[in-house]
């Protein structure tokens, strides 16, 4: 699943390990899930879009 | 050595791991002596023999424990494919070398190297899982 992790983070200057410590989770796991290797659950994906202030569709898109 | 794990529930699991680790060892020394001094007969025989077998199981379970304490839903993710790639591994040799011993004679496969072969195999499957991932 594509997102725009990447550029969310870049936009508040937050390194992998910034956002991974924000969600409580490993930096692989951001690493993973910012690669589109590794899609988020459901809670993660509302913690993502509540820390990032924004909504899940947002963030995540199911376009190939 | 368990304080550079950063994530409590890994600490947690690696420290119980070696403790059973340790648990294992002691068990096996102590199931060879009583066979070697005492020669247990009957049901107690089979009892002493399961001694070492405790801290398997003990280890099975903290693994289980481990996945629910575990709040990282990547890991959990990596481990669970891990240990269905050491589950995968050690059906598909046990199951050859059954037919391996049933057609072709070969020796018996001491059924003890079922657990620590279903660790080397899951050992494997977490690297390249993590390869994936990288």
């Amino acid at each position: 699943m594509k997102n725009r992790l990447r550029v969310l983070r870049a936009e508040r200057d937050w390194s992998q390990a910034d956002l991974a410590q924000r969600l409580e989770v490993s930096r692989q796991s951001v690493n993973a899930i910012e690669t589109g290797k590794f899609d988020p659950s459901l809670p993660l994906a509302f913690k993502l879009a509540r820390l990032f202030e924004t909504t899940i569709e947002a963030i995540f898109s199911d376009e190939d | 050595m368990f304080c550079s794990i950063k994530n409590p529930a890994e600490r947690r699991y690696v420290f119980r791991m070696w403790g059973m680790a340790a648990f294992c060892i002691l068990c096996s020394f102590a199931t060879a002596l009583v066979f070697r001094h005492l020669h247990p007969h009957g049901a107690l025989a089979y009892l002493v023999a399961c001694l070492p077998a405790v801290p398997i199981l003990g280890a099975l379970v903290y693994t289980g424990v481990y996945l629910g304490e575990e709040k990282d839903e990547f890991q959990r993710n990596v481990l669970v494919q891990s240990l269905l790639g050491g589950t995968g591994g050690i059906l598909a040799v046990t199951t050859t070398w059954g037919y391996m011993v049933d057609f072709a004679h070969a020796p018996q496969l001491d059924l003890v190297w079922v657990y620590p072969l279903f660790w080397v195999f899951a050992g494997i499957s977490y690297g390249l899982v993590k390869a994936r991932y990288r």
